[in-house]
């Protein structure tokens, strides 16, 4: 909080720095609950699973930078084709979003001390570590899933696949869905209880609204894929029907709950982009965002409307004309949502007094990438039009732009936005501004030439083609770009690392920002805000009034909650102070618990089920153990009797 | 003192210039081939229209959101729209008119041209309609042709009289394929338990090629086909060929050729109808000299490359079904002979 | 009226009234050591408590499950013309009602044991949570040597028919198993009397069974559906 503070402030955050003191080294990291230290974990295990994927892409596309090249066989092309799905939607883009920016920003955009689970936090950081684990042990043996990122039967049946490929798909996708449904739950109570006092739904960061659409949309989409995948491994690990025709199953079926998640599954990347791009906006443009009202709810919209497009993936299949007509309209009208956020954000840029910093830059390259794939996307929803182009090039191309040009970008964007404040140290703007462009023409040069070549007839997920098709000159582009990409985000990262060690020095609000983060130092305190913020207004940094009052509370030694690891919970709607909740400091049952998992899931992909049966036994007696230790036996300062009024925190 | 573009005027240039130049090379080595936008068929020239409009509207759509980014970036120090100034309520109005209204009105144009009227073209022909048949049946990875009503059976060619409606029956033996012919006809995915059908109707006499467009394994990327659209009697001057069965072979390198394919494991997986031969795992042979090209399109039908892929099919086209028989260069020779009699 | 108002200036609102926001006393639950104070500060929050958020939201997800699971089933049997397939039995209707609607009486005991919770009274809660868990042990035991008879006669392995009917009920069994081993963790918890993070798990625990049981339900029609 910078100001001298008098002496019975002073004793608080004393108290306080005690009260929170981070464990250090390994066993620190091994057992933290902390969400920034959860966040950070999350964020470099996606970074180098991104780097994963990545290579995974640049060696496709130097397989397919000429026509009959041998760089790969098939069988490698489709194990790479296979992983770049699985890893960049379940390995990078989704705990990037939730696990890295959601844990490390939510509650100090609302003004809280941790998410609201923060033990199941890390449990959830931990399984996600597993299932990656898992999912790369299949590549470093050889026997990656290799029939696409969404493993149609019966290709993926154990007649067609009998390796353990598909069932490292089946078990792990299962597995990384725990982490995702449990990261999920803890966003949506976060947000619902955690909030400052004062923080009513309606003046809840945009950000939030993006992350509860996107955590609500997880929680009820998940069980799909996850029954698909039960069904997948029921069939080839027990020799069950589901899938199988001759016996009254249909791969259809699978289709069906594949993108009954699949679908919601985008909307899920995304929702967080837009958030990470109204915050990044108001700062650097000096304004509010237009209609901010309308905005929360085209977010929400999207998340609900999601679910009902899913058949837009299966036009080609066959099915009766009334039904595909129903979906592609469904698949029309969530243009509107998204169209209402496109144009908000382009009349707040036009409306404000925009500093082009390199944040602002990679939103305005989102903004420029999302309207040219969400226009593909609307071309795709034209039955006719979709039938001759699915599964060609065209569509790979809207994906990537849509995906990398709306998710990653705004991605990086907020790795700039961000980085002063987790860091406390300035990237060097040249380079960062460097590093966008050409990301920027390298993502242009890399995927809009696909649309072209899917018009021309290209399919996807081969591992060659025939020069007769004349593809040849396009796919060489196409390839060049992505190794102008790939510099492009190799200088991201070289930015950030060097800064880390040689920026210079920023104090806390270094942007101007309008939400509560910027109010706490850079890097924040393990325990985020010495005094509990109260808040009027959507936009709290910029309504000096709040942070003179927080001062004035912190001055007085009020509203500190240092008897132990506390933060407030308030009511859902309203934001009404209701109770404080001890939070649990350091645990190893996370880790444990993950473990376990990770052994048990090992069980099941080699069919050892009374081993994997006893392993669940020792699930159930980690969990209990677990919650073994209450709030109610942590050691609190004064002893027992009534609560004392959180006006009054004088020493016993 | 001149001043450098931009971010704004630099960020039109680095998009158009690459963009009309993409166009340029594209368009320019596409015509006809597999391309979409080279249509030959009513259906398909429906869909090429679409595709152009639906092009011209995204392109003006994207040129005005790229247009009011450019002029953010001019106006950047002066808070405001141009024109109307501070006014909240026009900026919320253009939320409000670009965000809802324009795209309803569009939508509803697109969707009644495309999914009311133009898949009226696209979905499946009423089997009245019609007046040929034709089987289409996936393998992993060539395409089984048959013709319902006749004896004739080929595979990876499928021709057909122009100006004729043909129903094309799409099935598969094993997994997901996906028919795509697109100078003819829309794709239809061939899925177990499934009978899905398209139209297949050109006015134009040629040589068109299809290649399989669902993922389907190892050689997915090897699994093409060409349709021939020829006058009705060329048509059925090939048909009537194609029921009849094998020909004798007339030489004697021929005739040792015939007793290593029945001797040598070729006709436990291939059919030479008229013959002994009568394998259903890898294609009809009956009439292989006939076809253009073999492996599905992979290489041209030449002695010399039938020789080689019978020799080592795994080397050309690595994980399908063929394996490699381990025969001689002369009995492969002299297996080729045979083979490239059978017209 | 511009949007954009100047930097620092506040949005106009009145800051809150006396009495309101920081000024109450908020209940630490930690402090919450006894049955009576434990239920008198579950009494004082005026919102629900996270724990239930997140059971609620678990069963969320687990709703979903089902009905995914049924719906599948269904998707399957409008799929084909014959559903079971010939010459498989139709499910019996009696025995399965019966014991679903045992299931779903245990309901019962478990709401009274969240209101004894919420009272501050252990020893009822621990007793009515005991008699709920010995009615769902004895349930899941019959459910399971019924499972594992009929699988004997009818293979999973013999058609979709047969896939789908024993997975779900599987799925179902599963979920009860779940729930017994949330009443036994409650019950080695009330060993030692109540607190309100136990008052918690027990109002949660009684909305797992509360829906689970109205799953029960609709996995009952769909398993007799042919019957019916």
């Amino acid at each position: 909080m910078g100001a001298a503070l008098a002496p019975p402030a002073r004793e608080q955050v004393a108290r306080l720095d005690r009260v929170w003191k981070e464990r250090t080294g390994l066993l620190g990291w091994l057992t933290t609950t902390d969400h920034k230290r959860i966040g950070l974990m999350y964020f470099f295990t996606t970074l180098a699973f991104f780097a994963a994927g990545g290579t995974e892409a640049l060696l496709m596309r130097t397989q397919l930078i000429g026509p009959n090249q041998k760089l790969l066989t098939p069988e490698a092309y489709d194990e790479l084709f296979t992983m770049h799905g699985i890893t960049m939607i379940f390995l990078v883009v989704i705990p990037m979003t939730t696990g890295a920016f959601g844990n490390y920003l939510i509650p100090l955009m609302i003004g809280a001390r941790d998410m609201a689970f923060p033990r199941m936090n890390a449990v959830s950081f931990w399984i996600f570590l597993g299932s990656g684990i898992f999912l790369y042990v299949a590549l470093a043996t050889g026997q990656a899933p290799n029939a696409g990122w969404f493993d149609y039967v019966p290709l993926a049946s154990k007649q067609y696949d009998p390796g353990l490929n598909i069932d490292f798909y089946g078990y792990g996708l299962i597995f990384n869905g725990i982490s995702s449904t449990a990261a999920a739950i803890n966003i949506v109570v976060t947000i619902f209880k955690l909030r400052a006092p004062g923080m009513s739904l309606n003046r809840m960061p945009l950000f939030c609204f993006a992350f509860l659409a996107a955590a609500f949309s997880l929680i009820f989409a998940l069980p799909s894929l996850t029954l698909a995948c039960l069904f997948l491994e029921l069939d080839r690990q027990l020799g069950f029907h589901f899938y199988d025709v001759a016996f009254g199953g249909d791969p259809l079926l699978w289709q069906n709950l594949f993108w009954i998640f699949g679908h919601p599954e985008v909307y899920i990347i995304i929702l967080p982009a837009f958030g990470i791009a109204t915050s990044i906006i108001p700062t650097f443009v000096h304004r509010r965002m237009v209609l901010f009202p309308l905005v929360a709810l085209a977010e929400l919209l999207v998340a609900f409307l999601g679910f009902g497009v899913w058949v837009h993936h299966m036009f080609a299949v066959g099915l009766a004309t009334e039904v595909t007509i129903y979906f592609a309209a469904a698949s029309m009208i969530i243009v509107i949502p998204s169209a209402i956020q496109i144009f908000s954000w382009i009349t707040t840029i036009l409306t404000g007094t925009p500093e082009f910093k390199t944040p602002l830059l990679w939103i305005i390259g989102f903004i420029v990438f999302f309207i040219a794939g969400g226009l593909s996307g609307i071309t795709l929803a034209a039955i006719p039009f979709d039938q001759q182009v699915n599964a060609s090039y065209y569509v790979v191309a809207h994906f990537h732009f849509v995906i990398f040009g709306g998710a990653v970008f705004p991605i990086l964007g907020g790795m700039y936005y961000w980085f002063p404040k987790v860091t406390g140290r300035m990237y060097h703007e040249r380079v960062g501004q460097l590093s966008f462009w050409l990301s920027f023409v390298g993502t242009w040069v890399t995927f809009f030439p696909m649309h072209i070549v899917g018009i021309d007839g290209m399919p996807r997920r081969i591992y060659t083609y025939v020069a007769s098709t004349g593809w040849g000159a396009l796919n060489a582009l196409e390839s060049i770009g992505a190794y102008v990409l790939a510099a492009g985000l190799l200088l991201v990262i070289v930015n950030l690392a060097v800064s880390l060690f040689k920026g210079e020095r920023v104090g806390a609000d270094p942007w101007e920002g309008d939400t509560l983060e910027w109010s706490t130092s850079s890097p924040p305190p393990p325990y985020n805000y010495a005094v509990i913020p109260t808040v009027t207004s959507a936009y709290p940094m910029w309504d000096e009034r709040d942070r003179r009052r927080d001062r004035a509370r912190l001055e007085g030694g009020q509203g500190v909650l240092a008897r132990g690891h506390e933060t407030p919970a308030s009511t859902v709607q309203d934001a009404h102070l209701d109770e404080v909740l001890g939070m649990p400091p350091y645990s190893m049952w996370p880790l444990v618990v993950g473990l376990v998992l990770f052994v048990g899931f090992v069980m099941l992909l080699l069919a050892h089920y009374l081993i994997a049966a006893g392993v669940g036994g020792m699930l159930a007696a980690a969990l209990l153990a677990w919650h073994a230790r209450q709030p109610e036996q942590a050691p609190l300062d004064p002893a027992g009797g009534s609560p004392p009024a959180l006006t009054q925190e004088a020493a016993p | 003192m001149r001043r450098r573009a931009g971010p704004g005027r630099r960020r039109l240039r680095s998009v158009a210039l690459p963009a009309l130049l993409l166009c340029a090379a594209g368009l320019g080595g596409c015509g006809g081939g597999q391309s979409i936008v080279a249509p030959r068929s009513h259906q398909t020239s429906l869909i090429a229209l679409l595709w152009w409009w639906m092009l011209g509207a995204s392109v003006v759509v994207f040129a005005g959101a790229v247009v009011l980014l450019a002029i953010a970036w001019f106006r950047r120090r002066t808070p405001g729209l141009p024109l109307f100034g501070r006014r909240e309520e026009v900026a919320g109005g253009m939320v409000i008119g670009f965000g809802i209204v324009i795209p309803l009105v569009v939508l509803v144009a697109l969707f009644a041209a495309s999914d009311l009227y133009v898949i009226r073209f696209s979905e499946a022909p009423a089997a009245s309609s019609t007046s040929l048949t034709v089987d289409v049946i996936g393998h992993q990875w060539w395409w089984e042709v048959r013709y319902p009503g006749t004896e004739a059976v080929t595979a990876n060619e499928v021709h057909i009289p122009v100006d004729t409606r043909v129903n094309v029956v799409a099935t598969t033996a094993d997994v997901i394929h996906s028919l795509w012919v697109p100078r003819l006809a829309r794709k239809i995915d061939m899925i177990p338990g499934r009978e899905n059908r398209i139209l297949f109707d050109t006015p134009d006499a040629g040589t068109y090629v299809g290649q399989c467009s669902e993922f389907c394994g190892l050689q997915h990327a090897h699994m093409r086909m060409t349709v021939v659209a020829e006058a009705p009697s060329a048509f059925h001057a090939w048909l009537t060929n194609m029921a009849r069965p094998a020909r004798a072979p007339a030489t004697a390198e021929q005739r040792e050729g015939e007793l290593l394919f029945m001797g040598r494991g070729c006709a436990g997986c291939h059919q030479l109808r008229g013959t002994e031969a009568r394998g259903k795992i890898g294609p009809d042979l009956t009439h292989l000299a006939t076809r253009k090209t073999l492996a599905a399109l992979t290489i041209p039908n030449t002695p010399a490359e039938l020789s080689a892929w019978i020799r080592d099919p795994q080397a050309i086209k690595p994980g399908n079904h063929m394996p490699d028989l381990g025969l001689s260069g002369a009995e492969v020779a002299k297996i080729a002979s045979f083979l490239e009699a059978l017209h | 009226m511009s949007g954009a108002l100047p930097r620092g200036a506040a949005t106009g609102e009145p800051p809150p009234a006396a009495g309101q926001g920081l000024s109450l006393q908020p209940p630490r639950s930690a402090l919450a050591r006894s049955g009576e104070a434990a239920a008198r500060m579950a009494a004082e929050r005026k919102a629900q408590p996270s724990g239930i958020w997140g059971m609620a939201l678990f069963l969320c997800a687990e709703t979903m499950l089902f009905v995914g699971v049924i719906g599948s089933y269904f998707y399957l049997d409008f799929r084909v013309k014959q559903w079971p397939p010939a010459g498989v039995k139709l499910p019996e209707t009696l025995d399965p009602s019966v014991l679903t609607a045992v299931l779903v009486l245990t309901s019962v005991p478990m709401a009274l044991a969240a209101r004894r919770a919420r009272a501050g009274r252990p020893r009822a809660t621990f007793g009515l949570i005991a008699l709920a868990a010995f009615v769902q042990c004895g349930y899941l035991a019959f459910q399971l040597h019924q499972f594992v008879a009929e699988a004997h006669t009818l293979h999973p392995q013999a058609s979709a028919y047969a896939s789908a009917y024993f997975t779900l009920l599987g799925l179902h069994h599963a979920h009860v198993l779940l729930g017994i081993l949330f009443d036994l963790g409650l019950l080695f918890w009330l060993r030692t009397g109540l607190s309100d993070y136990r008052i918690t798990g027990v109002r949660a625990v009684a909305l797992y069974w509360h829906v689970i049981n109205v799953i029960a339900v609709a996995v009952l029609i769909t398993e007799i559906s042919p019957s019916l």
